[in-house]
């Protein structure tokens, strides 16, 4: 989950939990973010547009700053994909012709089929075991903040530097993983050379790094439960595994579809982790490794625009790919939606 | 981008600025006339030599020469300082394979010939120089070194197979692509640990450079598709076909070649050093010998002045007397840098034995190559279709890929890529 | 299952037990580090591969130390978040304050652009991002890193939840009466008061200004102004990576952070929880 510069995707996940002051927290229906803004506190009246100029001022720099590096940047790359540019010489409007390039070109549609296998192989080890993790730590009584320290630790630390440290162990021919598997008289496994085991070598990777922060999330919305509705389902003489399953999970609903959100947003924009496993450049074939079985669409992007110096392909690729996160996410979001209805 | 958008982002960012949203941080641009007194020069690491360049800096005393080694994608590198206009360099490396994409932007560096290229040009390889001149005739990069390649064999498994281990009888009996095949089945035999090649492409990438003409013709016509191509595919397979491949397509060819699973490595003259400093304990074991199938040439790199250098005359004299042959010969003595001026084939430092090669004068062996390579015509998007194919063959190592599928996948795409890039 | 609170004690068992394997799990990669830093290469190929601690630490770091300026990097990484977490503090604080608790006009559809943006994938944005820091000339600058990190919308999303819960609207009224006007509201009320949501919001800005690397490995050029993360992933290019060296660099260069985090966890981890429960 490259988290994009400055996103800590786990970070945006946190309000994930957030509802209003005093509301009810856990209504189902509520998952987005974006429902509920404050009750304007006391001072409902109605009052002149020019009156509230110091919060115009207060907001203005941020959104300075956010119209500038942001919004505007963020169209203009759609302007760009409709043309043909080396970052040199003239721009050269094309049309369409980028996205036909795109239709055609089998890389791309390996680079999609990359991304998605990497995002699942991840995600879904990430969210289930946070799941469960954070189901036993809200159990226990004692450690309990020595767990959580321990494991939030992988998320602090940089991906680059994770991606070299899986590099060493998993390398194949000298690597710790082989070195193990010899030693138990097992055949060794070309870790970074089948398309697969790369994948699972960057899925791994990123497991590892986020299970810990989403248990977190977890943890505070099982902590927000109130003791009673667990009391009532003991008295009812419900197991625990059944109490996870009727309470906690439907309890915990909007939390985990906001995790699976956030993941997916941040779980397709896979980079740095093949791009520093295969130190790739632009001389590079292996671009995301042999195969390319680890090459991302984000690695793909990076090598057309900054590597290529193709930028209006580059363009294209990227709102490609967010168009197809879009659909993901609307699916997604409908799949989970209906399996509350049922 | 057009004026006015320009104007209404730099008021737009000026106004941010403004706003106190900017903190400082970091330093401000570069400045100054054409008579600077301080030249920058960006390299890589291993593309010059250290010691030369110290010298350099020593040398030059009526301008500050001030040397940086940029690390990481340093085409990328460049194309952004270019493009950013701020700090860049006054001479820089530009890299063998992607000066050809440098081209078609000629006039973002100085005509070397302006400031007297033409004068010391004959001692430089032509073939070589003229892979940095452009459609026009502006000659932008100044030949550093060129990558003459050979055979880096294993002596001592050579023996062990019955075959002939000291270099002159290897070059007789290997002569041909075939030749190299037949060793190395026997080789295999008596080491069955050891491999042919490292991997596919290493193979391919030499067998392309064997000829005179490689994915684009000077007609702007892909050719990609052809015989010569297909010939130098095919024997790329070859040696994974018949198990001789170690397919080696990670960070792990260090502690292969250290660990002894290499038998021969396909490379140019800098290769040796790759060698030497990774399997130290191998001294005295490998030997070099001409290449099966004729030379070619692999990497090599220029120097070259950006438009804003700051002082010309200077950077071309700083740039001159790197690449004087008697500094090139240094550099080879130093960093395995294989020199563009024949001139300095001749000198001690090149002449002197190898100890690491057993005391072979390799020089013998990548001399006559450089001289010998043939020219060909690279178009801007070379590389890049050359990278297609080399992916392919990785296919065909790691998944099993069938060969003639891979083929037909790397021929698509690198047409597409040409077509992208405009070629008819 | 019998009803009885104390029946579920044989659970807690196995609870810790898992636990302690999911520890060992995500602390294994940070001892194989130190183990790997400590050696030569050739310890770490050999078969079976050494597990212990070796006495080669300072000859890896000597070498780091001569193939990177690993302390310059170090320090431009240091300014870059330091200036970039206090300016995503100030800008995000005041606005988010402005949205908590008023209802200016307009700020419905302002609030949501900032949410619309905050799903969007940045790198959408890179190419564009890439030509102003070029027509500014901040291309190869640190400069270049800072707006990025300032125009992510998290911040005054994740700290409007707090102000709105976490700042009694009878304060704000009484600190009125008292004649205090926005700014001072702001100074002598919010900031105070949501202290917390900053020392979390202000330790995500920095570990992820620290870690980031797709940005400035793109915009930054001259090795006087790389990071480390830039830094360290150029010493790992090629297929002759000295793994030890390597491995002793990521030691040294994660070091401080993880440090800097275990101290402050129980606090930062408190502030993730607070505001989420708090919302």
């Amino acid at each position: 989950m490259a988290a994009p510069p400055t996103t800590g995707p786990g970070s945006v996940a946190v309000d994930a939990t957030g509802g209003g002051p005093g509301r009810p927290r856990f209504r189902p229906r509520r998952s987005a973010p974006a429902h509920h803004l404050p009750r304007p506190a006391a001072r409902a009246a109605r009052r002149g547009v020019l009156s509230f100029w110091p919060q115009y001022l207060a907001i203005s720099p941020f959104y300075l700053v956010f119209g500038v590096f942001m919004l505007w940047p963020v169209f203009y790359s759609l302007y760009l994909a409709f043309h043909r540019w080396d970052g040199i010489g003239e721009m050269q409007f094309v049309g369409l012709q980028q996205f036909h390039f795109l239709m055609d070109d089998p890389v791309f549609w390996l680079s999609i089929r990359n991304t998605l296998a990497i995002w699942v192989l991840s995600t879904v080890p990430t969210l289930l075991g946070a799941l469960v993790l954070a189901t036993l730590l809200n159990s226990v009584r004692r450690f309990k903040s020595f767990y959580r320290i321990a494991l939030f630790l992988p998320n602090v630390t940089s991906i680059v530097a994770i991606a070299i440290f899986f590099g060493a162990v998993f390398s194949n021919n000298f690597g710790l993983v082989n070195a193990i598997l010899h030693m138990a008289g097992l055949p060794e496994v070309q870790w970074m050379s089948n398309p697969w085991t790369i994948k699972l070598v960057i899925a791994l990777l990123m497991t590892w790094q986020w299970t810990g922060y989403n248990m977190i999330i977890y943890l505070a919305g099982m902590q927000a439960i109130p003791g009673e509705v667990y009391e009532a389902a003991r008295i009812d003489g419900a197991g625990p595994v059944r109490t996870f399953l009727r309470i906690t999970i439907p309890i915990l609903r909007p939390i985990i579809l906001f995790t699976v959100v956030i993941s997916t947003v941040n779980g397709l924009q896979s980079f740095t982790e093949p791009q520093v496993l295969f130190g790739s450049n632009a001389a590079n074939a292996n671009l995301g490794g042999p195969g390319q079985a680890g090459l991302t669409t984000l690695l793909y992007f990076y090598q057309s625009a900054f590597s290529n110096n193709d930028f209006g392909y580059g363009a294209a690729i990227v709102w490609a790919f967010f168009v197809l996160i879009l659909v993901l996410v609307v699916v997604n979001w409908r799949l989970v939606q209906r399996g509350r209805k049922s | 981008m057009d004026l006015s958008r320009r104007r209404f982002l730099q008021a737009t960012v000026l106004t941010a600025a403004a706003a106190g949203l900017t903190a400082a941080c970091g330093g401000g641009g570069a400045g100054g006339t054409r008579n600077g007194k301080n030249l920058t020069l960006w390299y890589w690491g291993g593309g010059l030599s250290d010691k030369v360049v110290k010298d350099a800096e020593a040398h030059f005393t009526e301008v500050t020469l001030k040397s940086a080694q940029i690390g990481g994608d340093f085409k990328q590198k460049l194309l952004t300082t270019l493009t950013g206009g701020q700090s860049v360099p006054d001479i820089t490396g530009i890299k063998g394979e992607d000066m050809a994409s440098f081209l078609p932007n000629a006039n973002r560096f100085l005509d070397l010939n302006d400031l007297g290229f033409k004068d010391v040009a004959p001692q430089y390889l032509e073939w070589k120089t003229k892979l940095a001149r452009s459609e026009d005739g502006r000659q932008i990069g100044f030949p550093i070194d060129i990558g003459p390649t050979a055979m880096f064999y294993r002596a001592d498994f050579f023996e062990q197979a019955g075959l002939p281990s000291e270099p002159e009888e290897v070059a007789a009996q290997i002569k041909t692509w075939d030749d190299w095949l037949a060793a190395g089945r026997e080789l295999h035999k008596a080491v069955p640990s050891a491999s042919l090649i490292n991997s596919a492409s290493a193979v391919f990438d030499i067998a392309v450079g064997q000829g005179t003409q490689r994915f684009i013709d000077t007609g702007n016509h892909f050719v990609g598709d052809q015989d010569h191509i297909r010939t130098a595919w095919d024997l790329a397979v070859r040696p994974y076909e018949l198990g001789l491949d170690a397919k080696i397509n990670d960070n792990s060819w260090n502690a292969a070649i250290a660990k002894g699973t290499l038998a021969t490595e396909l490379g140019a003259a800098w290769h040796a050093l790759d060698i030497s400093s990774a399997a130290p304990d191998s001294k005295g074991k490998w030997r070099v010998a001409p290449m099966p199938g004729g030379p070619s040439n692999l990497g090599g790199s220029f120097l070259a002045l950006p438009r804003q250098c700051r002082n010309p005359e200077q950077a071309f004299k700083v740039v001159s007397w790197l690449l004087s042959p008697a500094n090139d010969a240094r550099g080879f003595a130093d960093a395995a840098i294989f020199p563009a001026a024949p001139a300095a084939y001749a000198m001690p430092q090149m002449t002197a034995g190898d100890p690491y090669f057993g005391g072979q004068k390799t020089i013998d062996v990548f001399g006559p190559a450089a001289k010998a390579i043939p020219a060909a015509y690279e178009a801007p998007a070379d590389a890049a279709l050359m990278a297609r194919y080399k992916t392919e063959l990785t296919n065909v190592e790691t998944k099993g890929k069938k060969p003639d599928d891979a083929w037909k996948d790397a021929v698509a795409q690198a047409k597409q890529i040409a077509q992208r890039q405009g070629v008819r | 299952m019998t009803r009885t609170a104390r029946s579920l004690r044989p659970k807690g068992l196995t609870a810790h037990l898992v636990l302690i394997v999911a520890v060992l799990v995500s602390v294994f990669p940070f001892y194989w580090t130190i183990v790997m830093a400590t050696n030569t290469t050739r310890d770490i190929y050999r078969t079976p591969p050494k597990v212990s601690f070796g006495p080669h630490l300072l000859d890896n770091v000597r070498t780091v130390l001569d193939s990177i300026d690993f302390f310059g990097s170090m320090l431009n990484t240091l300014a870059v978040a330091s200036v970039s977490t206090v300016l995503v503090l100030l800008v995000d604080s005041i606005a988010a304050f402005a949205f908590a608790k008023f209802d200016f006009p307009g700020r419905r559809w302002l609030f949501g652009v900032l949410l619309v943006f905050m799903m969007l994938p940045l790198q959408l944005a890179i190419i564009p991002q890439y030509l102003i820091m070029m027509h500014l000339g901040w291309l190869g600058t640190l400069k270049a890193l800072i707006p990025p990190a300032l125009a992510n919308a998290f911040g005054i999303f994740w700290l409007r939840q707090y102000v709105s819960g976490g700042v009694p609207d009878e304060l704000l009224d009484a600190a009125r009466m008292d004649g205090c006007g926005f700014l001072r509201q702001y100074w002598h009320v919010v900031l105070p008061m949501t202290r917390p949501a900053l020392a979390f919001l202000g330790i995500y800005a920095f570990v992820n200004a620290w870690n980031d690397y797709v940005w400035p490995l793109i915009a930054l050029v001259n090795p006087e102004h790389i990071t480390l993360q830039v830094a360290l992933a150029q010493l790992n290019v090629g297929r002759s990576t000295d793994y030890s060296v390597v491995m002793a660099a990521v030691l040294i260069a994660s070091a401080p952070l993880v440090l800097v985090f275990a101290l402050f966890a129980r606090g930062f981890i408190a502030g993730a929880t607070e505001g989420a429960v708090r919302g």
